[in-house]
């Protein structure tokens, strides 16, 4: 027994009065909780989103470029020297700067013309486990998009069945055909049989319209230069500049067009939730003089609007809820002095200093915060899988039971009730025995 | 022998503001308790008595005059003086009991330990029983305020004023709330209380318990007569 049992006595003689403040506070609590869990993973997932709409970054060397017209008849750019970045020092500058966390991918290009079929075609060089990342919408119609795994393409096969065809140009086995076995295009394959062509090195990945103009199916060959590319999927249309080229593997362009260890530009997706995308822009600019760095600023900002604006709600809704809950509090025991004024006189009569009268009231209120607290962390912590499956969101995987975060809630949810009824607790210590007690 | 010691007043005054209006309640009044002693004040109401009683037991401040204790002045003393005071050598008693309604007899007989954090010893719960013993209450040590009488009430708050040793245990109308023959076992165990070293100063209407006292201070006007 000391001045704590005072106030938890007391609070448990007005079990009505504690466990309505209780019950008010641990459901502000289950909120604010719930609704973080909540938020983060929706966060979460809105970047992985956001940042599979694509880069908002691109990197390329400094040129001098002529817009040429005349007569209002565009004649298009005119470029006087083409230069190429260095693949590996560029990417090794991009790691240097302080807000690389903040960048999702770094995804190189090299851009290369070619004619197939009689007609002029871009073959573009990239790193296809990075571009996946980059474009989570690319969805293969035929055929497989190199730098899958063997399971990633079985699970994309058999998803997409229905509509693949079999490719009579391939070899049995899943491996591809030869140059020499299958030079240009070839007639469509028929749709009984999911296709499995292994992506090798000199897979391609065609655009839904490139592949329909130049009549390529899977396993279809393309020549460039003493090189052959052979088509191992087809994109669905994406309605991006993908869908009119074709992506081959960017070490095998390199070799075949004589570049190698170079690209055109790279294309970096950077999501700036907590940081001025302009930071990111300055930085990239100083670890790589001679580029020409632009941001696809709509992207960038709606990506930062959105998560912002994310973060306000939940802090809003959090702050009014923590609001509403300390003033209940704080009204709760303002009532609680006036009704136990008495008790306060024969407190002080007993030689209790005024810092004792205030510690029994703070102690009562931060015992109600501490357990409204630890409930309220472990309800939201289960109600937040409820409201994720109500909203049909995936990623409940991403709300994890944190014991530091569950005494930390309960802590802070002491020191705020303990704030909350800081003038109540300051107005007992300052009643007087006489005024309580005496009747004159 | 109890330890001795001297309350005086001396002098002491102390108005109200009653509607607006000063009123004098206490006007220049003198009075000593000394060790063992049981005084009573009477006087009608509005007398100054009860106003007197807490003046001594430093409930309340004089606008003039001298409050010494052992020679020490009360008066102006400071908070911590006061409090130090209070824990220890004062102890008071109302009318009505006030005993915190949601401790038991025994926790009640101990709040004056339960100031801090650290807990109430073995030596002070013992002291406890045995103050609940001698007002006649160790059988209901766990029963609350509720579960008891008026007279039983009283009673642990006799036993909450014992079980700190105090010097003087002032009570305001003690037998005020309580019928006939409760009022008159809490009077008896009153009057018993000065030879054990523990002096009384009583306020009361009733003439009768006032004559079990050693001395009877009479007031009328704010003045003792």
């Amino acid at each position: 027994m000391n001045i704590l049992t005072i106030a938890l006595r007391n609070a448990r003689k007005k079990w009505v009065r504690t466990s309505l403040l209780l019950l008010v506070f641990t459901l502000g609590v289950v909120s604010i909780v719930a609704l973080g869990f909540v938020s983060r993973v929706v966060g979460e997932g809105l970047e992985q989103k956001l940042v599979s709409f694509g880069a908002n970054i691109l990197v390329s060397p400094k040129s001098e470029k002529l817009t040429v017209s005349y007569g209002g008849f565009a004649l298009g750019d005119m470029l006087f020297d083409v230069t190429y970045l260095d693949e590996a020092a560029t990417q090794a500058q991009i790691d240097t700067i302080a807000l690389r966390k903040n960048i999702s991918v770094v995804a190189p290009k090299l851009v290369v013309l070619d004619r197939v079929n009689g007609s002029a075609v871009a073959l573009v060089g990239v790193r296809f486990e990075r571009e996946r990342q980059l474009k989570g919408f690319w969805v293969a119609e035929q055929g497989v998009i190199p730098g899958e795994t063997p399971e990633q393409a079985a699970d994309r096969v058999v998803m997409n069945a229905p509509a693949r065809h079999e490719d009579p140009a391939h070899a049995p086995g899943g491996q591809p055909l030869s140059p020499a076995q299958s030079t240009g295009p070839s007639a469509p394959p028929s749709a009984s049989k999911p296709v499995r062509v292994a992506a090798g090195p000199n897979g391609l990945l065609a655009g839904s319209a490139a592949a329909a103009k130049l009549s390529l199916h899977v396993g279809s060959v393309v020549p460039l230069g003493a090189h052959h590319f052979v088509v191992a999927g087809i994109l669905a249309p994406t309605g991006s500049d993908d869908d009119n080229v074709l992506l081959a593997d960017m070490t095998e362009l390199q070799r075949a067009s004589g570049h190698p260890g170079e690209v055109n530009f790279v294309e970096v997706a950077a999501l700036c939730s907590a940081c001025p995308i302009d930071d990111i822009v300055t930085q990239l600019g100083q670890a790589l003089p001679g580029t020409d760095i632009k941001t696809l600023r709509g992207i960038v900002e709606q990506r930062m609007v959105s998560v912002r604006f994310v973060k306000k709600l939940i802090l809003s809704v959090s702050l009014v809820i923590l609001l509403t809950g300390c003033s209940m509090v704080g009204v709760s025991m303002l009532s609680a002095v006036n009704e136990r004024k008495k008790e306060i006189g024969i407190l002080r009569s007993l030689g209790f200093a005024r810092r004792s009268v205030f510690a029994i009231f703070c102690a009562e209120a931060a015992a109600i915060g501490l357990i409204a607290g630890a409930a309220g962390y472990v309800a939201g912590y289960l109600v937040s899988f409820r409201i994720l499956d109500m909203l049909e969101v995936e990623g409940a995987g991403g709300v994890s039971f944190e014991p530091l975060h569950l005494l930390a809630t309960a802590l802070v949810l002491a020191l705020l009730t303990s704030l909350a009824s800081l003038f109540p607790a300051w107005k007992a210590a300052g009643i007087e025995p006489s005024e309580a007690l005496v009747t004159l | 022998m109890p330890e001795a010691f001297r309350l005086e007043a001396a002098g002491v005054t102390k108005s109200f503001t009653q509607d607006g209006l000063p009123a004098q309640a206490l006007s220049g009044v003198s009075l000593t308790v000394d060790a063992g002693e049981f005084v009573s004040i009477v006087g009608r109401s509005g007398s100054g008595k009860s106003t007197l009683l807490s003046v001594l037991s430093t409930l309340l401040k004089p606008d003039g005059g001298r409050l010494l204790y052992n020679g020490v002045d009360l008066a102006d003393a400071g908070e911590a003086k006061i409090n130090a005071l209070r824990q220890r050598d004062f102890a008071v008693i109302f009318q009505f009991h006030y005993l915190l309604p949601y401790l038991t007899a025994l926790e009640n007989t101990l709040l004056p330990f339960m100031r801090g954090l650290r807990p109430v010893s073995a030596e002070q719960r013992r002291r406890a029983l045995d103050c609940l013993k001698r007002v006649g209450l160790a059988e209901k040590a766990a029963r609350l305020p509720g579960q008891l009488s008026g007279g039983e009430q009283q009673r642990v708050a006799i036993a909450r004023a014992l079980v700190k040793n105090a010097r003087i245990l002032f009570a305001d109308e003690p037998t005020g709330s309580l019928d006939s023959a409760t009022g008159t076992a809490v009077m008896e165990l009153l009057a018993a209380l000065p030879g054990e070293g523990l002096s009384v100063v009583m306020v009361t209407h009733n003439e009768e318990y006032a004559k079990r006292s050693h001395r009877v201070v009479r007031m009328a006007d704010g003045r003792v007569l």
